[in-house]
Protein backbone atom coordinates (compact mmCIF):
# COMPACT_ATOMS: atom_id res chain seq x y z
CA UNK A 1 0.00 0.00 0.00
CA UNK A 2 1.38 3.37 -1.01
CA UNK A 3 0.47 5.50 1.97
CA UNK A 4 -0.57 3.46 4.97
CA UNK A 5 -2.81 5.31 7.40
CA UNK A 6 -2.09 5.18 11.15
CA UNK A 7 -5.04 2.79 11.46
CA UNK A 8 -3.53 0.52 8.83
CA UNK A 9 -0.20 0.66 10.66
CA UNK A 10 -1.86 -0.24 13.94
CA UNK A 11 -3.63 -3.13 12.23
CA UNK A 12 -0.36 -4.32 10.75
CA UNK A 13 1.33 -4.15 14.17
CA UNK A 14 -1.53 -6.11 15.73
CA UNK A 15 -1.35 -8.68 12.96
CA UNK A 16 2.37 -9.16 13.59
CA UNK A 17 1.84 -9.56 17.35
CA UNK A 18 -0.90 -12.15 16.90
CA UNK A 19 1.06 -14.06 14.26
CA UNK A 20 4.01 -14.22 16.66
CA UNK A 21 1.79 -15.43 19.51
CA UNK A 22 0.29 -18.13 17.29
CA UNK A 23 3.75 -19.26 16.17
CA UNK A 24 4.89 -19.53 19.78
CA UNK A 25 1.68 -21.30 20.74
CA UNK A 26 2.53 -23.90 18.08
CA UNK A 27 5.68 -24.63 20.10
CA UNK A 28 3.65 -25.09 23.29
CA UNK A 29 4.55 -21.68 24.77
CA UNK A 30 1.94 -21.29 27.50
CA UNK A 31 2.60 -17.61 28.07
CA UNK A 32 2.09 -16.83 24.39
CA UNK A 33 -1.12 -18.85 24.38
CA UNK A 34 -2.46 -16.96 27.41
CA UNK A 35 -1.65 -13.65 25.71
CA UNK A 36 -3.30 -14.80 22.51
CA UNK A 37 -6.44 -15.54 24.51
CA UNK A 38 -6.26 -12.18 26.25
CA UNK A 39 -5.91 -10.32 22.93
CA UNK A 40 -8.58 -12.13 20.95
CA UNK A 41 -11.17 -13.78 23.22
CA UNK A 42 -13.46 -10.74 23.60
CA UNK A 43 -13.69 -10.23 19.87
CA UNK A 44 -14.27 -13.92 19.23
CA UNK A 45 -16.82 -14.15 22.04
CA UNK A 46 -18.71 -11.20 20.53
CA UNK A 47 -18.77 -12.98 17.16
CA UNK A 48 -19.93 -16.28 18.73
CA UNK A 49 -22.67 -14.69 20.85
CA UNK A 50 -24.33 -13.14 17.82
CA UNK A 51 -24.56 -16.46 16.06
CA UNK A 52 -25.54 -18.85 18.86
CA UNK A 53 -27.38 -16.24 20.98
CA UNK A 54 -26.75 -18.13 24.18
CA UNK A 55 -24.03 -17.20 26.62
CA UNK A 56 -23.28 -20.66 27.93
CA UNK A 57 -23.21 -22.19 24.44
CA UNK A 58 -20.90 -19.38 23.26
CA UNK A 59 -18.63 -19.97 26.28
CA UNK A 60 -18.52 -23.68 25.52
CA UNK A 61 -17.64 -22.98 21.89
CA UNK A 62 -14.92 -20.48 22.82
CA UNK A 63 -13.44 -23.05 25.16
CA UNK A 64 -13.46 -25.80 22.51
CA UNK A 65 -12.02 -23.43 19.93
CA UNK A 66 -9.06 -22.42 22.11
CA UNK A 67 -8.34 -26.02 23.13
CA UNK A 68 -8.28 -26.75 19.42
CA UNK A 69 -6.02 -23.77 18.70
CA UNK A 70 -3.54 -25.01 21.33
CA UNK A 71 -3.29 -28.37 19.59
CA UNK A 72 -3.38 -27.14 16.02
CA UNK A 73 -1.72 -23.72 16.07
CA UNK A 74 0.90 -25.30 13.80
CA UNK A 75 -1.62 -25.55 10.99
CA UNK A 76 -2.12 -21.79 11.05
CA UNK A 77 0.92 -21.20 8.83
CA UNK A 78 -0.57 -23.40 6.15
CA UNK A 79 -3.79 -21.39 6.12
CA UNK A 80 -1.98 -18.34 4.67
CA UNK A 81 -4.45 -16.18 6.53
CA UNK A 82 -4.43 -13.16 8.81
CA UNK A 83 -4.25 -14.45 12.39
CA UNK A 84 -7.52 -12.93 13.57
CA UNK A 85 -9.27 -14.03 10.36
CA UNK A 86 -8.09 -17.58 10.94
CA UNK A 87 -9.22 -17.55 14.59
CA UNK A 88 -12.57 -16.06 13.59
CA UNK A 89 -13.05 -18.86 11.06
CA UNK A 90 -12.27 -21.47 13.74
CA UNK A 91 -14.86 -19.99 16.11
CA UNK A 92 -17.51 -19.25 13.47
CA UNK A 93 -17.32 -22.77 12.10
CA UNK A 94 -18.07 -24.22 15.52
CA UNK A 95 -20.96 -21.79 15.97
CA UNK A 96 -22.36 -22.61 12.55
CA UNK A 97 -22.05 -26.34 13.19
CA UNK A 98 -24.06 -25.76 16.35
CA UNK A 99 -26.90 -23.74 14.80
CA UNK A 100 -27.14 -25.78 11.61
CA UNK A 101 -27.23 -29.06 13.55
CA UNK A 102 -29.78 -27.73 16.01
CA UNK A 103 -31.95 -26.69 13.10
CA UNK A 104 -32.00 -30.28 11.90
CA UNK A 105 -32.98 -31.53 15.38
CA UNK A 106 -35.89 -29.15 15.73
CA UNK A 107 -37.08 -29.05 12.18
CA UNK A 108 -39.96 -31.46 12.78
CA UNK A 109 -40.94 -29.78 16.04
CA UNK A 110 -40.92 -26.15 15.08
CA UNK A 111 -42.10 -24.76 11.79
CA UNK A 112 -39.41 -22.49 10.39
CA UNK A 113 -41.50 -19.33 10.52
CA UNK A 114 -42.37 -19.99 14.14
CA UNK A 115 -39.20 -18.93 15.78
CA UNK A 116 -38.24 -15.34 15.40
CA UNK A 117 -34.64 -15.63 14.33
CA UNK A 118 -33.37 -12.11 13.92
CA UNK A 119 -33.11 -11.02 17.49
CA UNK A 120 -31.52 -7.75 18.35
CA UNK A 121 -28.51 -8.62 20.45
CA UNK A 122 -28.95 -5.30 22.24
CA UNK A 123 -31.38 -2.49 21.58
CA UNK A 124 -28.90 0.12 20.42
CA UNK A 125 -26.61 -2.33 18.69
CA UNK A 126 -25.43 -1.67 15.14
CA UNK A 127 -27.44 -3.58 12.53
CA UNK A 128 -25.77 -6.47 10.69
CA UNK A 129 -25.61 -4.37 7.51
CA UNK A 130 -23.86 -1.58 9.47
CA UNK A 131 -21.41 -4.09 10.92
CA UNK A 132 -20.65 -5.36 7.45
CA UNK A 133 -19.96 -1.85 6.18
CA UNK A 134 -17.85 -1.02 9.22
CA UNK A 135 -15.86 -4.23 8.77
CA UNK A 136 -15.36 -3.46 5.09
CA UNK A 137 -14.23 0.04 6.06
CA UNK A 138 -11.62 -1.35 8.40
CA UNK A 139 -10.28 -3.59 5.64
CA UNK A 140 -10.43 -0.75 3.09
CA UNK A 141 -12.93 -2.67 0.96
CA UNK A 142 -16.06 -0.57 1.63
CA UNK A 143 -16.65 -0.24 -2.07
CA UNK A 144 -17.22 -3.99 -2.43
CA UNK A 145 -20.01 -3.97 0.16
CA UNK A 146 -21.55 -0.75 -1.11
CA UNK A 147 -21.87 -2.28 -4.55
CA UNK A 148 -24.33 -4.85 -3.21
CA UNK A 149 -27.98 -3.80 -3.39
CA UNK A 150 -29.67 -3.06 -0.06
CA UNK A 151 -31.54 -6.37 0.17
CA UNK A 152 -28.56 -8.45 -0.88
CA UNK A 153 -26.33 -6.67 1.61
CA UNK A 154 -28.88 -7.25 4.36
CA UNK A 155 -29.30 -10.94 3.51
CA UNK A 156 -25.55 -11.55 3.49
CA UNK A 157 -25.01 -9.56 6.67
CA UNK A 158 -27.78 -11.44 8.53
CA UNK A 159 -26.37 -14.77 7.43
CA UNK A 160 -22.80 -13.78 8.24
CA UNK A 161 -23.27 -12.14 11.64
CA UNK A 162 -26.34 -13.95 12.97
CA UNK A 163 -25.95 -17.31 11.29
CA UNK A 164 -29.38 -17.27 9.66
CA UNK A 165 -30.22 -20.09 7.25
CA UNK A 166 -31.88 -19.47 3.87
CA UNK A 167 -35.27 -20.28 5.38
CA UNK A 168 -34.72 -17.92 8.31
CA UNK A 169 -33.58 -15.19 5.92
CA UNK A 170 -36.74 -15.65 3.86
CA UNK A 171 -38.90 -15.37 6.97
CA UNK A 172 -37.05 -12.38 8.31
CA UNK A 173 -36.96 -10.49 5.02
CA UNK A 174 -40.50 -11.60 4.05
CA UNK A 175 -39.38 -12.78 0.65
CA UNK A 176 -39.74 -16.12 -1.14
CA UNK A 177 -37.01 -18.64 -0.39
CA UNK A 178 -35.86 -18.75 -4.02
CA UNK A 179 -35.43 -14.98 -4.13
CA UNK A 180 -33.36 -14.94 -0.96
CA UNK A 181 -31.20 -17.81 -2.17
CA UNK A 182 -30.40 -16.04 -5.40
CA UNK A 183 -29.64 -12.76 -3.57
CA UNK A 184 -27.14 -14.59 -1.41
CA UNK A 185 -25.62 -16.43 -4.32
CA UNK A 186 -25.28 -13.39 -6.55
CA UNK A 187 -24.07 -11.27 -3.66
CA UNK A 188 -21.31 -13.78 -2.87
CA UNK A 189 -20.23 -13.87 -6.51
CA UNK A 190 -20.07 -10.10 -6.64
CA UNK A 191 -18.14 -9.93 -3.38
CA UNK A 192 -15.66 -12.48 -4.63
CA UNK A 193 -14.90 -10.56 -7.79
CA UNK A 194 -14.46 -7.30 -5.94
CA UNK A 195 -12.53 -8.63 -2.91
CA UNK A 196 -10.19 -10.70 -5.07
CA UNK A 197 -9.48 -7.66 -7.25
CA UNK A 198 -8.44 -5.78 -4.08
CA UNK A 199 -6.30 -8.68 -2.92
CA UNK A 200 -8.39 -9.64 0.13
CA UNK A 201 -7.99 -13.32 0.85
CA UNK A 202 -5.74 -13.80 -2.15
CA UNK B 1 -21.93 -36.65 -11.53
CA UNK B 2 -20.48 -35.98 -14.88
CA UNK B 3 -19.99 -32.26 -14.78
CA UNK B 4 -17.39 -30.55 -16.86
CA UNK B 5 -14.29 -29.41 -15.05
CA UNK B 6 -15.36 -25.78 -15.08
CA UNK B 7 -18.88 -26.55 -13.90
CA UNK B 8 -17.54 -28.61 -11.07
CA UNK B 9 -15.14 -25.83 -10.07
CA UNK B 10 -17.86 -23.20 -9.95
CA UNK B 11 -20.21 -25.54 -8.09
CA UNK B 12 -17.50 -26.26 -5.54
CA UNK B 13 -16.80 -22.55 -5.22
CA UNK B 14 -20.45 -21.80 -4.50
CA UNK B 15 -20.65 -24.58 -1.91
CA UNK B 16 -17.49 -23.28 -0.25
CA UNK B 17 -18.91 -19.74 -0.27
CA UNK B 18 -22.18 -20.81 1.37
CA UNK B 19 -20.18 -22.92 3.83
CA UNK B 20 -18.05 -19.96 4.90
CA UNK B 21 -21.04 -17.60 5.00
CA UNK B 22 -22.93 -20.19 7.05
CA UNK B 23 -26.07 -20.77 4.99
CA UNK B 24 -25.21 -24.31 3.92
CA UNK B 25 -27.68 -26.73 5.60
CA UNK B 26 -26.32 -29.21 8.13
CA UNK B 27 -26.10 -32.32 5.96
CA UNK B 28 -24.44 -30.49 3.07
CA UNK B 29 -22.15 -28.81 5.59
CA UNK B 30 -21.05 -32.18 7.00
CA UNK B 31 -20.56 -33.59 3.52
CA UNK B 32 -18.34 -30.67 2.56
CA UNK B 33 -16.32 -31.00 5.79
CA UNK B 34 -15.70 -34.66 5.02
CA UNK B 35 -14.79 -33.85 1.43
CA UNK B 36 -12.36 -31.16 2.64
CA UNK B 37 -10.63 -33.64 4.95
CA UNK B 38 -9.99 -35.96 2.01
CA UNK B 39 -9.45 -33.52 -0.84
CA UNK B 40 -7.12 -30.53 -0.80
CA UNK B 41 -9.03 -28.80 -3.61
CA UNK B 42 -12.13 -28.64 -1.43
CA UNK B 43 -10.17 -27.51 1.63
CA UNK B 44 -8.49 -24.75 -0.39
CA UNK B 45 -11.81 -23.50 -1.79
CA UNK B 46 -13.17 -23.23 1.76
CA UNK B 47 -9.97 -21.60 3.01
CA UNK B 48 -10.12 -18.97 0.28
CA UNK B 49 -13.69 -18.05 1.21
CA UNK B 50 -12.87 -17.90 4.91
CA UNK B 51 -10.03 -15.51 4.11
CA UNK B 52 -12.38 -13.36 2.05
CA UNK B 53 -15.21 -13.23 4.58
CA UNK B 54 -14.01 -13.79 8.13
CA UNK B 55 -11.99 -10.57 8.33
CA UNK B 56 -15.23 -8.66 7.76
CA UNK B 57 -16.28 -9.58 11.32
CA UNK B 58 -13.69 -7.14 12.67
CA UNK B 59 -16.26 -4.48 13.66
CA UNK B 60 -18.37 -6.77 15.83
CA UNK B 61 -18.47 -5.24 19.33
CA UNK B 62 -16.28 -7.24 21.68
CA UNK B 63 -17.87 -8.97 24.66
CA UNK B 64 -15.59 -10.13 27.46
CA UNK B 65 -16.19 -13.78 28.28
CA UNK B 66 -16.49 -14.84 31.93
CA UNK B 67 -13.17 -15.76 33.60
CA UNK B 68 -14.39 -19.36 33.94
CA UNK B 69 -13.79 -19.86 30.22
CA UNK B 70 -10.04 -19.38 30.56
CA UNK B 71 -10.01 -21.38 33.79
CA UNK B 72 -11.67 -24.28 31.97
CA UNK B 73 -9.27 -24.02 29.00
CA UNK B 74 -6.16 -24.05 31.14
CA UNK B 75 -7.53 -26.85 33.33
CA UNK B 76 -8.29 -29.01 30.30
CA UNK B 77 -4.85 -28.44 28.82
CA UNK B 78 -3.05 -28.72 32.15
CA UNK B 79 -1.43 -25.32 31.73
CA UNK B 80 0.73 -23.97 34.57
CA UNK B 81 -1.27 -25.96 37.11
CA UNK B 82 -1.33 -24.25 40.53
CA UNK B 83 1.32 -25.61 42.88
CA UNK B 84 3.15 -27.59 40.22
CA UNK B 85 5.42 -25.51 38.06
CA UNK B 86 5.16 -26.63 34.45
CA UNK B 87 8.05 -28.86 33.46
CA UNK B 88 10.76 -27.90 31.00
CA UNK B 89 9.50 -27.82 27.41
CA UNK B 90 11.16 -31.07 26.43
CA UNK B 91 9.18 -32.92 29.09
CA UNK B 92 5.83 -31.70 27.81
CA UNK B 93 3.62 -33.74 25.52
CA UNK B 94 2.42 -30.66 23.68
CA UNK B 95 5.96 -29.85 22.56
CA UNK B 96 6.38 -33.32 21.10
CA UNK B 97 3.07 -33.17 19.31
CA UNK B 98 3.90 -29.81 17.73
CA UNK B 99 7.40 -31.08 17.05
CA UNK B 100 6.12 -34.12 15.12
CA UNK B 101 3.84 -31.95 13.01
CA UNK B 102 6.45 -29.32 12.24
CA UNK B 103 9.05 -31.95 11.39
CA UNK B 104 6.73 -33.66 8.99
CA UNK B 105 5.85 -30.38 7.27
CA UNK B 106 9.55 -29.47 7.08
CA UNK B 107 10.39 -32.77 5.41
CA UNK B 108 7.60 -32.34 2.92
CA UNK B 109 8.64 -28.80 2.15
CA UNK B 110 12.21 -29.78 1.36
CA UNK B 111 11.76 -33.26 -0.03
CA UNK B 112 13.94 -35.74 1.83
CA UNK B 113 15.07 -37.34 -1.39
CA UNK B 114 16.88 -34.21 -2.45
CA UNK B 115 18.87 -33.89 0.73
CA UNK B 116 21.19 -36.80 0.63
CA UNK B 117 23.23 -37.69 -2.38
CA UNK B 118 22.94 -41.20 -3.80
CA UNK B 119 26.54 -42.05 -2.98
CA UNK B 120 25.88 -41.72 0.70
CA UNK B 121 25.89 -45.03 2.51
CA UNK B 122 22.69 -46.47 3.86
CA UNK B 123 22.22 -45.71 7.51
CA UNK B 124 22.78 -42.01 6.96
CA UNK B 125 20.54 -39.70 8.93
CA UNK B 126 18.99 -36.40 8.03
CA UNK B 127 17.24 -33.83 10.15
CA UNK B 128 15.31 -30.89 8.73
CA UNK B 129 15.16 -28.17 11.37
CA UNK B 130 12.12 -26.00 10.86
CA UNK B 131 10.60 -23.10 12.77
CA UNK B 132 6.96 -22.83 13.87
CA UNK B 133 6.07 -21.75 10.34
CA UNK B 134 7.27 -25.20 9.17
CA UNK B 135 9.80 -23.56 6.83
CA UNK B 136 13.12 -25.41 6.84
CA UNK B 137 15.91 -23.25 8.27
CA UNK B 138 18.75 -25.73 8.71
CA UNK B 139 19.49 -29.23 7.57
CA UNK B 140 21.72 -31.64 9.50
CA UNK B 141 23.13 -34.78 7.92
CA UNK B 142 25.46 -37.51 9.15
CA UNK B 143 26.62 -40.71 7.55
CA UNK B 144 27.91 -43.67 9.55
CA UNK B 145 31.29 -43.52 7.75
CA UNK B 146 32.27 -40.08 9.03
CA UNK B 147 32.01 -39.13 12.65
CA UNK B 148 30.61 -35.69 11.99
CA UNK B 149 27.22 -34.10 11.84
CA UNK B 150 27.08 -31.47 9.12
CA UNK B 151 24.70 -28.64 9.87
CA UNK B 152 23.87 -26.30 7.03
CA UNK B 153 21.72 -23.17 7.13
CA UNK B 154 19.30 -23.26 4.19
CA UNK B 155 17.46 -20.02 4.94
CA UNK B 156 18.66 -16.65 6.21
CA UNK B 157 18.64 -16.52 10.01
CA UNK B 158 18.93 -13.23 11.86
CA UNK B 159 19.86 -13.11 15.52
CA UNK B 160 21.12 -10.31 17.77
CA UNK B 161 24.90 -9.96 18.10
CA UNK B 162 24.91 -11.01 21.75
CA UNK B 163 22.99 -14.23 21.10
CA UNK B 164 23.97 -17.61 19.75
CA UNK B 165 22.23 -20.60 18.23
CA UNK B 166 22.80 -23.74 20.24
CA UNK B 167 22.16 -27.19 18.85
CA UNK B 168 20.66 -29.86 21.10
CA UNK B 169 20.21 -33.55 20.68
CA UNK B 170 16.85 -34.61 22.08
CA UNK B 171 17.23 -38.14 23.42
CA UNK B 172 14.18 -40.38 23.54
CA UNK B 173 14.29 -39.80 27.30
CA UNK B 174 16.02 -37.33 29.56
CA UNK B 175 17.44 -33.87 29.12
CA UNK B 176 18.66 -32.42 25.83
CA UNK B 177 22.39 -32.87 25.21
CA UNK B 178 24.27 -29.87 23.86
CA UNK B 179 26.03 -30.34 20.54
CA UNK B 180 27.52 -26.89 20.64
CA UNK B 181 26.89 -23.52 19.12
CA UNK B 182 26.19 -23.39 15.39
CA UNK B 183 26.62 -20.38 13.07
CA UNK B 184 23.59 -18.65 11.56
CA UNK B 185 24.94 -19.03 8.02
CA UNK B 186 27.01 -21.55 6.10
CA UNK B 187 27.89 -25.08 7.16
CA UNK B 188 29.48 -26.40 10.30
CA UNK B 189 30.78 -29.89 11.01
CA UNK B 190 30.06 -31.01 14.57
CA UNK B 191 32.35 -33.86 15.59
CA UNK B 192 30.56 -36.90 16.98
CA UNK B 193 31.85 -39.12 19.75
CA UNK B 194 32.41 -42.78 18.90
CA UNK B 195 29.10 -43.86 20.36
CA UNK B 196 27.15 -41.03 18.78
CA UNK B 197 26.12 -42.96 15.67
CA UNK B 198 23.88 -45.30 17.61
CA UNK B 199 22.89 -42.57 19.97
CA UNK B 200 21.80 -40.34 17.10
CA UNK B 201 19.75 -43.08 15.52
CA UNK B 202 17.95 -43.73 18.80
CA UNK B 203 17.25 -40.07 19.54
CA UNK B 204 14.02 -38.28 18.75
CA UNK B 205 15.39 -35.20 17.10
CA UNK B 206 17.44 -32.07 17.16
CA UNK B 207 16.47 -28.62 18.35
CA UNK B 208 18.06 -25.20 18.18
CA UNK B 209 17.50 -22.69 20.94
CA UNK B 210 18.45 -19.05 21.25
CA UNK B 211 21.08 -18.69 23.96
CA UNK B 212 23.48 -16.03 25.22
CA UNK B 213 26.65 -15.64 23.13
CA UNK B 214 28.87 -18.66 23.73
CA UNK B 215 25.96 -20.95 24.51
CA UNK B 216 23.75 -21.83 27.45
CA UNK B 217 25.39 -20.97 30.77
CA UNK B 218 23.64 -23.86 32.54
CA UNK B 219 24.25 -26.74 30.17
CA UNK B 220 20.52 -27.01 29.56
CA UNK B 221 18.42 -24.96 27.13
CA UNK B 222 17.51 -21.59 28.61
CA UNK B 223 16.14 -19.70 25.61
CA UNK B 224 13.19 -20.26 23.27
CA UNK B 225 13.25 -23.07 20.73
CA UNK B 226 13.70 -21.57 17.29
CA UNK B 227 13.89 -24.70 15.17
CA UNK B 228 13.41 -28.39 15.67
CA UNK B 229 13.26 -31.51 13.57
CA UNK B 230 12.95 -35.25 13.73
CA UNK B 231 15.83 -37.62 13.00
CA UNK B 232 15.12 -39.56 9.85
CA UNK B 233 17.18 -42.55 8.87
CA UNK B 234 17.72 -42.84 5.14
Amino acid sequence: MADPTPAANAQEARRAVLADLLARTALADEKAFALLYRHTSSHLFGVALRIVRDRSVAEEILQEAFVNVWHHAGSYAAARSQPLTWLTAVVRNRCLDHVRRRELDTITLTPADDDAPAIDVAGNDPSPADLLLAGADALAVRDCVERLTGSTRQAIALAFFQGLSHAELATHLREPLGTVKSWVRRGLEKLKGCLDALGVGA
Amino acid sequence: MNLGREDRQSRLDLLAAEYALGTLPWRARRRLQRAAAADGTVARAIGAWERRLCGLAIAVPAVTPAPRVWTAISARLGLGAAGTAPGAWWTRMTFWRAFALASFAGLLALGVGNLVSRQEAPGAIVVVLAGPDAKPALVATASPRERVLRVKAVAPITIAGDRALELWLLPAQGDPRSMGVVPSAGTVAVPLATDSGDFLAGAAGLAITLEPAGGSPTGKPTGPILYSGKIVQI
